[in-house]
């Protein structure tokens, strides 16, 4: 059956994504204020081009890649400008919402920091697969590039951030 | 188990993201019970995952800010300031536009196409008084739920607020914003049998336009009547649930 209404259908489905949108541009850019620009021109290079959706495909990974996309091009342009983010002013806090114990809410601000050093590709692949809950095939689909390159970059962003959150040190033994 | 002895950091990484197949997650699990190390790398990852969705989970439990709203569902967010504005001529606030995050774009409904059809031009698509059996208005008010947004032909978008049962049956209460969203409408069209009857319109000017008034009765600024009192004169109730909407309209709305 086709729906009668496409772009209604799209609209609505587009709204009801934003907030994870809004999640995965977070943590690209480290900051509410860029991740909110970032969301607001993906959702407008969304809807201009939504008739290229096909519907039934998976509208996240279709959305999560134009957030993607749309964040390495800025990245680009800021390059090119010579700046560059600095996580020490990147404001990281999300005013204690998702931990109350200080030493909880300590070592949230030293993911979120520790994200931000990640290189593009690397921080990438750890936003769809640990935040964002992708499986690997999924997030190969979402950049657009094979199984073993998300693998490989998923590896090597593990490498880089695991010894900066300290995570090992709590364990017994 | 024969070649356990070494499964490397991908596969165990694998493992804690939930990637392998119930068989290969079964023999990593032995595997982990032998070997200490590679449990605690395990522990690790899977520590650093719930706290990477800790850490950038903010979004998902704040509301969709205004600026996206209004960029998505333009419609939508127009209503609800409009709803915000007209409120003062509605005494008793009703739960209006259920579903209101259902709707969708300026897109013509079924209902909308018939009226386009039937509403050449500038004709007096509403008026009181009776509506024709053959029109779009009498279509649009037997079936169409209440929040749907239906293109109106040249009159702009019509949605019905609420269905409340009255005495004789069943009234209507919906709204048109016209085309250039300067002009809103409110009406109360009511059921007796078969046939519907518009018994007010009340119309407001989203801006400041003395002129846009024309005819109707201003429902804004000053003594003037509201709906509430049509719904008084028609007996009518509280309004309808969807689910009793729902039973009304499949009833062919007789009391």
């Amino acid at each position: 059956m086709t729906d009668p209404f496409p772009e209604r259908t799209f609209r609505t489905d587009l709204i009801a994504l934003v907030p994870k949108l809004r999640r995965f541009a977070l943590s690209l850019t480290g900051n509410r204020q860029d991740a909110d620009d970032l969301v607001q021109g993906a959702c407008e290079k969304a809807l201009k081009n939504w008739a290229q959706f096909q519907p039934g495909s998976r509208m996240d990974s279709w959305m999560y890649r134009i957030v993607q996309t749309l964040w390495l091009d800025d990245r680009r342009r800021h390059k090119v400008r010579g700046t560059a983010i600095d996580p020490e002013d990147a404001y990281l806090s999300d005013e204690g919402k998702a931990a109350s114990l200080p030493e909880d809410r300590l070592m949230l601000e030293k993911v979120r920091a520790a994200m931000l050093t990640l290189p593009e590709g690397q921080r990438e692949v750890l936003a769809l697969i640990a935040i964002e809950g992708q499986s690997y095939r999924g997030a190969a689909e979402t950049l657009n590039v094979p199984v073993g390159t998300v693998m490989s970059r998923l590896s090597r962003a593990r490498e880089n951030l695991l010894p900066r959150l300290g995570l090992a040190e709590g364990r017994r033994q | 188990m024969t070649n356990s002895s070494i499964i490397d950091r991908e596969h165990l990484a694998a493992f804690a993201d939930g990637e392998l197949s119930p068989e290969d997650a079964a023999a990593v699990v032995m595997h982990l019970a032998d070997h200490p190390e590679d449990q605690a790398f395990v522990d690790e990852v899977m520590a650093a995952n719930i706290a990477l969705a800790r850490a950038f989970h903010a979004p998902l439990q704040e509301p969709v800010p205004d600026r996206f709203t209004a960029l998505i569902l333009p419609e939508t967010a127009a209503q609800e300031a409009v709803a915000a504005r007209v409120l003062p001529f509605r005494a008793k606030a009703k739960p209006r536009l259920w579903g209101a995050g259902l709707i969708g774009g300026a897109m013509a409904l079924a209902a909308g196409l018939a009226a386009m059809a039937i509403l050449p031009g500038a004709a007096p698509g509403l008026s009181v008084g009776p509506v024709a059996a053959a029109s779009a208005l009498h279509q649009i008010l037997t079936a169409t739920p209440s929040g749907e947004v239906v293109d109106f032909g040249g009159l702009g978008n019509l949605t019905i607020l609420a269905s409340l049962p009255a005495t004789d049956g069943f009234c209507r209460e919906f709204e048109v914003i016209s085309p250039d969203a300067l002009q809103l409408q409110v009406g109360l069209a009511c059921r007796a049998g078969s046939a519907w009857t518009v018994d007010v319109l009340l119309a407001e000017a989203l801006v400041s336009d003395p002129a846009a008034s024309g005819n109707y009765v201003p429902a804004s600024g000053g003594d003037v009547p509201t709906i509430d009192t049509w719904l008084e004169r028609r007996g009518a109730g509280l309004t309808l649930s969807p689910a009793e909407e729902a039973a009304a309209m499949a009833q062919g709305w007789m009391p």
